[in-house]
């Protein structure tokens, strides 16, 4: 270490300075985009006034998450422009809504996509017309930049999330196995994405166990291997292998290749693709609609909204579906629909904390810690210098049951989610309370559908997905997992049905 | 007498901490680690006073006259130490030794002087008041040395000049006190002599302390012409051996005064000469303004914009006069604008064409850097280049970084360009290579401009044969989500150093 001498002199000063500038600024933040309010008083049964105007138009979209939206790009492409997307938040995107501020934008949830295999055709679709897929290559800037994941565990780093150091023999020889059973069931073909592709009772018995059983029985107890498991659940279903069916934990593993490519990303996650399905849709999308009623009958379906009844001949319902029970009389109680709750969070950092000597990732986890680490929304910057960042932190509230964390997570109050998420940070990165400028926190209780067990192939979903009612339902809990390329299926789906019930009728 | 008794004080207790101060930074500059050479040059000072004041009670008989020779000697060691240092460390194994001797030499006898002062002057003042103002006077001299030394000495006068004007002022202490104690004292004439003898010796290498510092060959560290500095981007560290002036970027050698020429010559002319009429160019990287000078040897090139990220970088190669030596002002060009901005964002937001485009960057050995290699960033780039345009990348050693080399050729081939590998040899850094690309086949210059020093146009061709030990291998391409050069990169300079 070599110290220019005026500046050895000068850093006396500095750490008297310093001395004043000692005591933690503070953190500033709140809870942002709350609609439990909202949602309560559909719960409630509460009265909303009636309506003062009709509205006539062929179809009514419920719901702006990337399930309505992907109908109205289907619309759209189709040359359709009789219908209008109500969206009950002030902002569309549902699971894929971002943020930003003058450091990054940044995502809310969803925050990438897996390079999409041959199947998903629909996401193929959106990706070449949306300039990522070209000539079969994919644009490099939406692929995730190398670093991307790393792990903390015993005290140090490893690159990837599924453990790899510090195993034992058993443990890999267990890693090992779990994998060659997972390659037999992808070579079925059952495990697909879209999972409607390949669904079929062949593998029932999977849904009716638990992962974690299932993996028991299979004589799999490998410490790491088990929490490995158990992170995939709470990543995708926010839930427990033990509060996971089977036949969705195995589907994580053997639904997709093992890819050369990471994910698709952006610095504001999958909040990009809505940004440029708004584009395209955004002037059919009404926000602050929260759809209150619903009265289906043989000649349509009347939509009712804020103010406004609208008459339509077909409803694309794309919001969650266990809420048409609160909007429509006589609708049946979803028993195999099960949700589970999360919290996510924007840290705004003012210069990066220490990470321990490793590189920024992409993707930070933790081994044993309740959360499910952060992304880093500035990872997909192009800059070779970056002072600040925006962490995006996930927490699938998993441990006890959803109704338990959805109270908790409504009566604690802000500065009890931000302590522990600090704390959480601060297992590895130390100075990260003199970092954070920012905590803004999303609640949200309902979050993603969960594949309890028996609930993938249950008689509830087969039902609902066949699309000759007057109300076609899209979310993309149809399918029991929540992910973009479930909830576009659906959306695309059914606005394909629309078109040709619409074009039957006119016939 | 009393109060020309404590300035007497003041200035010795001044000259002792200059001498500390002096032996301390050279040690610093010369060797570095800076915190450990202060710790144990003023912990060895400190622990060579207490021996000096230990001495002290052996000193019985004339203690003016002994005094007067104490002074004397400071003179000349602590006068002459700045030089014993510099020469001990051009010339010698032993820095270390001649440090540490000089110091516990000259702590040993700034710890005879207070002692001995208090008991010249303990007839004429109580206990109490010899001990309060002896000790005021020293430690008010000892704060006005600590101010000048870092305020005017170093930036001023350097670090001889200032060790033998400092011994100036021990000798004229020395001389001071001959009449200031006349009275006791005898040989009056003789310790005068003395004193004018010295003042000589100092006087003599006061008027040569440049040839002092130069023939030290080290003026460099003393003069404030090495440079050090973390910069909000980087360190910067400029250094200098002889006529050999060095720049390290975070440690990274960037060039060498002594051969960068052949670097310069070779980044720029074999692209930029074979294009017809150049008239735009950019350069992303090169804060230096070392590819700046060789471009402005194109007439024709009528618009050059520089875009680095370090503001402190091109302001430094705008000013300091050496280094505006070096690249011959090539910043203050009027036909030169330079953004200081990150090339990757500026390159996608930027929308002019350019007929060459120099792509300088430091080699990527981390992530951050490695996004500057990436066939989306030469992407970006190639949307800049006019029809008729070349790109020129500096892509490490092929022969070091064999892999590295034939990785970002690979990179920029697969970003849709044709590519014409090339390297030279520049003594300081080994072989080097580049990159050469375009959308159209290259063929070498017929002339190129006057005033080079290494290349001509017959050499040209001859950069782009390729001896089999460093042939092309057949390598990835370097993406943005692979960085597989940043892990090539690293095998291949751990290979080297095995």
């Amino acid at each position: 270490m070599t110290i220019e001498r005026r500046k050895f002199l000068s850093m006396g000063s500095a750490a008297l300075i310093g001395l004043s500038l000692k005591t933690d600024k503070k953190i500033e933040g709140s809870f942002v985009n709350e609609s439990a309010a909202a949602g309560h008083l559909l719960r409630d049964r509460a009265k909303f006034p009636p309506p003062k105007r009709t509205e006539k138009v062929p179809v009514v979209i419920v719901g702006g998450g990337i399930s309505g939206l992907s109908a109205a790009w289907r619309f759209h492409k189709r040359g359709f422009q009789d219908y209008v997307l109500l969206e009950m938040n002030e902002r569309a995107g549902g699971n894929a809504r971002w943020g930003e501020n003058e450091i990054t934008a940044y995502p809310w949830a969803a925050h990438y996509v897996p390079v999409p295999g041959l199947r998903a055709v629909h996401v193929r679709e959106l990706f070449t017309d949306l300039g990522i897929l070209k000539d079969n290559v994919w644009e490099e800037r939406a692929l995730v930049f190398a670093p991307q994941e790393r792990l903390f565990l015993y005290g140090r780093w490893q690159d990837g999330i599924e453990p790899a150091v510090g195993l034992t023999q058993k443990d890999r020889e267990q890693f090992k196995r779990l994998e060659e059973v997972f390659t037999r069931y992808r070579s079925t073909g059952e495990f697909t994405i879209p999972l409607e592709l390949g669904l079929t009772p062949k593998f029932a018995e999977l849904d009716r166990v638990s992962f974690a059983d299932w993996l028991r029985s299979q004589g799999f107890d490998s410490r790491p291997l088990l929490w490995y498991m158990n992170y995939a659940c709470r990543d995708d279903y926010g839930a427990l292998a033990q509060d996971t069916s089977a036949w969705a934990g195995v589907h994580y593993f053997a639904s997709r290749e093992q890819e050369e490519n990471g994910p698709l990303t952006w610095p504001e996650g999958n909040g990009w693709i809505t940004r440029r399905l708004l584009e395209l849709v955004g002037d059919r999308v009404r926000t602050g609609q929260m759809v209150h009623k619903m009265i289906p009958s043989q000649r349509g379906v009347s939509v009712f909204a804020g103010d406004t009844e609208y008459q339509a001949q077909f409803v694309i319902f794309s919001a969650p579906t266990f809420l048409a029970a609160y909007l429509q009389e006589d609708f049946p109680k979803l028993q195999t629909f099960v949700y589970s709750p999360w919290l996510t969070a924007n840290l705004t950092l003012e210069r990066i904390p220490d990470s321990q000597g490793a590189e920024p990732s992409w993707d930070t986890v933790f081994m044993d810690s309740p959360t499910l680490g952060y992304v880093d929304a500035t990872h997909q910057s192009v800059s070779s210098h970056l002072e600040r960042a925006v962490w995006t932190f996930y927490w699938a509230l998993a441990d006890g049951t959803p109704a338990q964390n959805r109270r908790l997570l409504l009566e604690r109050d802000w500065n009890y989610w931000k302590e522990a998420i600090l704390q959480d940070l601060e297992r590895v990165h130390k100075d990260v309370r003199r970092c954070v400028s920012r905590i803004d926190i999303m609640r949200m209780g309902h979050a993603m559908v969960r594949p309890s067990v028996g609930s993938v192939l249950s008689e509830e979903r087969a039902m609902l997905k066949h699309r000759n009612n007057r109300v076609l339902f899209a979310n993309s809990d149809l399918s029991g997992i929540s992910i973009f390329e479930e909830a576009q299926f659906h959306g695309v789906e059914a606005a394909q049905a629309v078109l040709s019930h619409l074009s039957g009728s006119h016939s | 007498m009393g109060i020309l008794l404590f300035i007497t004080v003041l200035l010795v207790a001044a000259c002792g901490l200059i001498y500390e101060l002096i032996a301390g930074t050279i040690a610093s500059y010369l060797v570095g680690d800076s915190v450990f050479q202060f710790s144990t040059v003023i912990g060895t000072y400190l622990f060579a006073m207490g021996i000096g004041s230990a001495l002290s009670r052996f000193l019985n008989k004339g203690l003016i006259q002994r005094f007067v020779w104490i002074e004397l000697g400071l003179g000349v060691v602590g006068g002459f130490s700045s030089a014993m240092l510099l020469f001990a460390f051009a010339f010698t194994q032993g820095f270390a030794l001649v440090l540490y001797a000089l110091v516990i030499v000259m702590g040993i006898l700034v710890g005879l002087e207070i002692p001995l002062l208090m008991r010249i002057v303990k007839d004429r003042y109580s206990f109490r008041d010899v001990i309060a103002h002896v000790l005021t006077f020293d430690y008010l001299g000892a704060l006005g040395a600590s101010l000048l030394f870092p305020i005017i000495l170093v930036p001023r006068l350097g670090l001889v000049r200032s060790a033998l004007f400092f011994g100036l002022i021990n000798t004229a202490v020395a001389l001071w006190s001959t009449f200031l104690f006349a009275p006791q004292l005898i040989e009056k004439r003789a310790l005068r002599a003395a004193c004018l003898v010295v003042s000589g010796m100092l006087g003599i290498g006061l008027a040569n302390a440049r040839l002092i510092t130069t023939t030290a060959e080290d003026n460099i560290y003393a003069d404030d012409i090495i440079f050090a500095r973390d910069t909000h981007y980087q360190h910067i560290v400029l250094t200098r051996f002889k006529d050999d002036l060095r720049l390290f970027l975070n440690s990274h050698l960037q060039f060498s005064s002594r051969d960068e020429y052949r670097y310069h010559e070779t980044l720029v002319h074999p692209g930029l000469a074979a294009i017809p009429v150049p008239r735009s160019v950019l350069i992303l990287g090169g804060g230096d303004g070392l590819a700046v000078r060789e471009i402005l040897k194109y007439s024709q090139v009528t618009k050059i914009t520089l875009v680095d990220l370090d503001p402190e970088m091109t302001r430094l190669f705008s000013t300091q006069p050496m280094l505006t030596d070096l690249n011959q002002k090539s910043l203050l060009s009027s036909r030169l604008h330079i953004i200081n901005a990150d090339a990757f964002p500026w390159v996608d937001s930027n929308t002019e064409s350019f007929d060459f485009i120099v792509i300088d960057f430091p080699d990527p050995t981390n992530y951050a850097l490695g996004k500057l290699y990436t066939t989306a960033f030469y992407r970006a780039v190639a949307r800049h280049l006019s029809s008729q345009g070349f790109l020129v990348v500096q892509s490490t050693s092929p022969m070091f970084a064999r892999d590295s080399f034939w990785c970002i050729a690979e990179t920029i081939h697969q970003a849709g360009l044709q590519t014409f590998p090339y390297h030279v040899y520049v003594p300081s850094f080994g072989e080097w290579g580049f990159v050469l690309a375009g959308m159209h086949p290259y063929a070498p210059p017929k002339s190129l401009p006057a005033g080079l020093r290494f290349l001509n146009a017959e050499g040209v061709p001859l950069l782009f044969q390729f001896p089999p030990d460093m042939a092309q291998i057949p390598m990835p391409a370097n993406q943005l989500n692979t960085q597989v050069l940043v892990r090539t990169y690293e095998n291949d300079w751990k290979d080297i150093s095995h």
